[in-house]
């Protein structure tokens, strides 16, 4: 089996709970499960772990500079994220305006608006430590998401968990919203938030599903695991069809049109961020910019990860242009939409959750 | 132009002397398609009830006049129409100081709901049995007892605000919760308040608070403007459709005073109104292409719009507001060198509508979002005298242009279009079906335009105490003005109903269990216009919830700033640019 430098440590080893065969793929099976890479015994395959020998020193030495590795990777994912979101949210403002005729705002305008924002007096409708902290907190978990998604090349905390933990930190910035909105004492907010919550109730089983599909194929939980596989094995017609399935998926969890149903500024005037204004305002604006993005990059490394050089910069670029595609494709979708309501965009979800079946079909018969 | 059926007139004759049971004082035949009755108060739910029921006479609008100075009574006015048979109806009711009280006629026709309640608040009539004799236009804090309309009230009085008042809005069921909408709301460009009692996302009942935007435009035209002043006050009624409110005025009191427009002012008022009619359901269409989220509609609608007002502006020096009308005809001709340019761009928007339409016929998340949305039926459009594209979408096939035929349309009569299911869609479809129609009047006239002069040579005073009742089919349906004619240079009473009066009153049916979500496509594919709407009284508008300002304050503050100049935004006049 061939190396790539996708996986950090040995979280691949990991193993899935419906693979039997624990020769399949060559994974060993550690009864721990996957964690830290120097708990215990057997093979460690961290590929930038140079110190092969045994001992404290060594060893140490060995953990200091996987820890350097891991820290950078880590800084590089959250900036790239953080730094690009803006500019691809100006990209998708410019091409929105070309289909509307429009010349549309600079494309640095979001960086603008971000310093802007950042500078204008905070405004709270409460207190509390809870609803002072939740904007950080939104950008933080988007952040979060950001280092657990392999960006060109592994992801730098993939050691730390698997899909299952993506999942969770990917819905943590929708419930933090939610609780925004619920906490900022305006009705348009708290039907903002409970159309949230409802709508991530609805997306988040195709999620759910598209990623089983990618996890049941690569016999691994783990993204690493399962991008690796891809580069492999090729396309798949399952993994074509969860790969559709993320992306309406995405078209709901970044909040665009036709699914745009939890802003709806036209209806309850921006729901859940009525209330933000200012630097709290910036930081949730930036949190989703930053959301779809990351969000993109999980859709283009694991269904789409195609072709791949192992060459770390110019894997980034391939990747960062294959995001740009895919964030194209949701604005043309947002532009010649107009908002589903909520009964209809959960009805909506509800069908292509049990068309995204067919894909975990067709990857039990092995297409 | 006489359509009227001699034999109508006097079987609605013979009707309501009949049905008024001997409380008819006068029958008199003031225009060949006008019939006025004086009738005592106390028959007046009688003849009402009798013209609806043998004639299908639709209610158009009450008047209230303070008549004390020449009888000695105030004058109630019911306006009705018979579409089918051309003709307007008069009941008029003195209503002495004394006993001001007169039977409410909402319990037989619910469309006079809120005339009654504006010549109550206006005028101090009340009507007795009215079910929701609430305050309607005034503003909260205006003291009771002071009734703005009435002659001996100075159009400039601003009385004491009244201490304690708060808005007389109704509280939601038990387990309901309030939703307010407005009365700033995103998609509302103008002020309305929408009190929405929601159980989760689906509506329980509504209450509403409108009339924010009085501007005493009534109480100008009788107490300071001149006959030949007000077409420019009545176009600045309404910021889209200040054409069809100039037109309707005049016509209304050259129809008093028996004054004959020549046959090109017909001509040129007619495709003035219809391009006013393409730009206004463009304009529609962007906006309901916005309400739904839809901004790529939006966009293009106002694209396509765009060359509509150029080419206005072109015609009368104004995008909008053009100021073209006055009593007689028209000051500005429609240029012969301007017809190849008019042609090429009703071309031109005819091609891109019809993309449009193409466009948004087949789009089925559209249709997810408007079909079986906000459905008025076709019982409610006819019970609330609903008018225009809301009523020829719910199978009410009235439309003023042919039911009582003004300007060219009695020679360029009008292909309507009307649609059975009275939802969002519905409107859709009668908006744009029309917006072509309209092209096609537009082409047919400039072909047709006669040669002769744009103004009636009329010369002497326009006698007093002549009324004259006045139609034009505007984009949002049929606009209504009244006009009795006064002795010192202006009306004695001039009474405007505009086409979101009785469009609005519809919004409670259709809101009824609905979606949150589907209140604001409901109540946009209404076309409102609330400056249409709100015209009336001089308004002292102390914004007494904000304590920081009084009323002097911030005009003092305008004041300042409008003697800064600079600061407003004020652009240069596009002088050489605009004649292109």
């Amino acid at each position: 089996m061939a190396e790539y430098p996708w996986a950090c440590g040995p979280s691949e080893e990991k193993k899935l709970t419906v693979d039997v065969t624990p020769a399949k793929a060559g994974v060993h099976v550690s009864p721990e499960g996957a964690g830290f890479p120097f708990a215990r015994e057997g093979p460690v395959r961290a590929d930038f772990l140079e110190s092969p020998g045994a001992g404290d020193t060594p060893r140490r030495s060995a953990m200091t500079a996987w820890l350097i590795k891991v820290l950078t990777l880590c800084l590089l994912n959250v900036a790239a994220a953080l730094l690009l979101s803006p500019l691809f949210e100006g990209l998708m403002r410019k091409l929105r305006a070309a289909i509307h005729s429009r010349i549309g705002p600079p494309i640095k305008q979001p960086y603008w608006d971000i310093l802007k924002l950042l500078g204008k007096e905070d405004l709270r409708t409460t207190g509390g430590v809870v609803y002072a902290s939740l904007p950080a907190l939104t950008l933080g978990s988007v952040l979060l998401l950001a280092a657990l998604v392999p960006m060109g090349t592994g992801a730098p905390l993939a050691f730390a968990g698997d899909l299952i933990v993506v999942l969770y930190v990917a819905a943590m910035s929708s419930v933090l919203l939610m609780l925004a909105g619920f906490a900022s004492a305006s009705p348009y907010a708290s039907i903002g938030s409970s159309r949230e919550m409802m709508m991530l109730l609805s997306v988040e089983p195709t999620l759910a599903i598209a990623l089983a599909v990618g996890a049941f194929k690569a016999g691994t939980l783990t993204l690493g695991g399962i991008v690796n596989w891809q580069v492999q094995n090729g396309p798949s017609i399952s993994m074509a069809i969860g790969g559709l399935a993320f992306f309406l998926a995405l078209q709901a969890v970044a909040g665009k049109l036709p699914f745009d149903v939890a802003e709806a500024d036209q209806e309850i005037m921006g729901g859940s961020l009525v209330e933000q204004s200012g630097p709290r305002l910036a930081l949730f604006r930036w949190a989703m910019w930053t959301k779809q993005l990351v969000l993109a990059l999980l859709l283009v490394q694991v269904f789409f990860p195609w072709p791949h050089y192992g060459i770390y910069p110019i894997d980034l670029l391939l990747t960062m242009v294959k995001v740009l595609v895919v964030l194209i494709l949701v604005t043309v979708v947002d532009v010649v939409n107009p908002r589903l309501r909520i009964d209809q965009a959960m009805g909506y979800f509800m069908r292509v959750a049990v068309s995204s079946l067919a894909a975990l079909a067709f990857a039990v018969i092995g297409k | 132009m006489s359509m009227v059926n001699q034999a109508t007139v006097t079987h609605v004759k013979e009707a309501v002397a009949a049905h008024s049971d001997g409380a008819l004082l006068s029958a008199t035949e003031p225009h060949a398609d006008t019939l006025q009755f004086t009738i005592e108060k106390t028959g007046i739910r009688a003849v009402v009830e009798g013209l609806i029921n043998d004639f299908q006479a639709r209610f158009l609008i009450s008047v209230g006049t303070d008549a004390r100075p020449i009888t000695g009574d105030f004058a109630i006015l019911h306006l009705f129409s018979l579409d089918r048979e051309h003709l307007y109806v008069l009941l008029e009711c003195p209503v002495s100081e004394k006993d001001a009280r007169i039977d409410s006629i909402t319990e037989i026709i619910p469309g006079a709901n809120w005339a009654e309640r504006e010549f109550q608040d206006a005028i101090g009539v009340r009507p007795e049995g009215h079910p929701d004799p609430r305050r309607l236009l005034l503003a909260d804090d205006w003291p009771e007892g002071v009734y703005p309309l009435r002659r001996d009230f100075p159009y400039n009085y601003q009385p004491p605000p009244a201490e304690n008042v708060r808005p007389q809005l109704r509280e939601p069921p038990t387990g309901a919760s309030v939703m307010p909408m407005g009365p700033f709301f995103p998609v509302l460009e103008e002020p309305s308040y929408w009190r929405l009692f929601v159980e989760g996302e689906s509506i329980v009942g509504c209450d509403t608070r409108l009339f924010y935007n009085h501007r005493g435009i009534e109480k100008l035209g009788d107490s300071v403007s001149t006959y030949n002043e007000i077409p420019y006050l009545a176009e600045r009624i309404c910021g889209i459709c200040g054409f069809i409110h100039s037109t309707c005025y005049c016509q209304a009191v050259e129809k008093a005073a028996g004054i004959d427009v020549p046959r090109r002012a017909r001509y040129i008022r007619t495709i003035m109104l219809e391009l006013e009619r393409i730009h206004s359901h463009l304009l529609w269409l962007g906006i309901a292409g916005h309400i739904i989220g839809f901004e790529t509609v939006l966009m293009q609608a106002w694209r396509i719009r765009e060359p509509v007002m150029w080419l206005c502006e072109e015609i009368s020096g104004n995008r909008k507001t053009y100021g073209m009308n006055t009593i007689g005809g028209l000051r500005r001709d429609l240029p012969d060198q301007i017809k190849p340019k008019l042609l090429e761009t009703l071309a031109q928007v005819e091609k891109e509508a019809v993309a449009v339409r193409s466009a948004i016929i087949g789009d089925t998340t559209l249709h997810a979002r408007t079909r079986g949305v906000g459905i008025l039926t076709n019982e409610w459009a006819k019970k609330i005298c609903v008018v225009g594209p809301p009523a020829r979408a719910s199978g009410v096939a009235i439309d003023a242009r042919l039911d009582h035929p003004y300007a060219a349309y009695d020679e360029l009569p009008p292909q309507i279009a009307t649609q059975t299911p009275g939802d969002t869609w519905a409107r859709v479809v009668v908006r744009v079906t029309e917006l072509l129609e309209s092209i096609r009047l537009v082409r047919e006239g400039v072909s047709a335009i006669p040669d002769g002069p744009i103004c009636a040579d009329f010369k002497g005073e326009i006698p007093p105490g002549k009324v004259g009742v006045s139609v034009v089919e505007a984009p949002r349906g049929e606009a209504v003005h009244f006009v009795l004619t006064g002795g010192d240079n202006r009306p004695y009473r001039w009474r405007v109903r505009a086409p979101t009066y009785p469009n609005l009153q519809a919004v409670p049916a259709m809101v009824a269990n609905a979606n949150i979500a589907d209140v604001p496509i409901t109540l946009g594919s209404l076309d409102p216009c609330f400056s249409c709407t709100e015209r009336l009284e001089t308004i002292d508008r102390k914004t007494r919830q904000v304590r920081v300002y009084s009323h002097a304050e911030l005009l003092e503050i305008s004041r300042r700033k409008g003697r800064g100049g600079v600061s407003m935004g004020l652009r240069p006049i596009r002088g050489e640019e605009t004649h292109r």
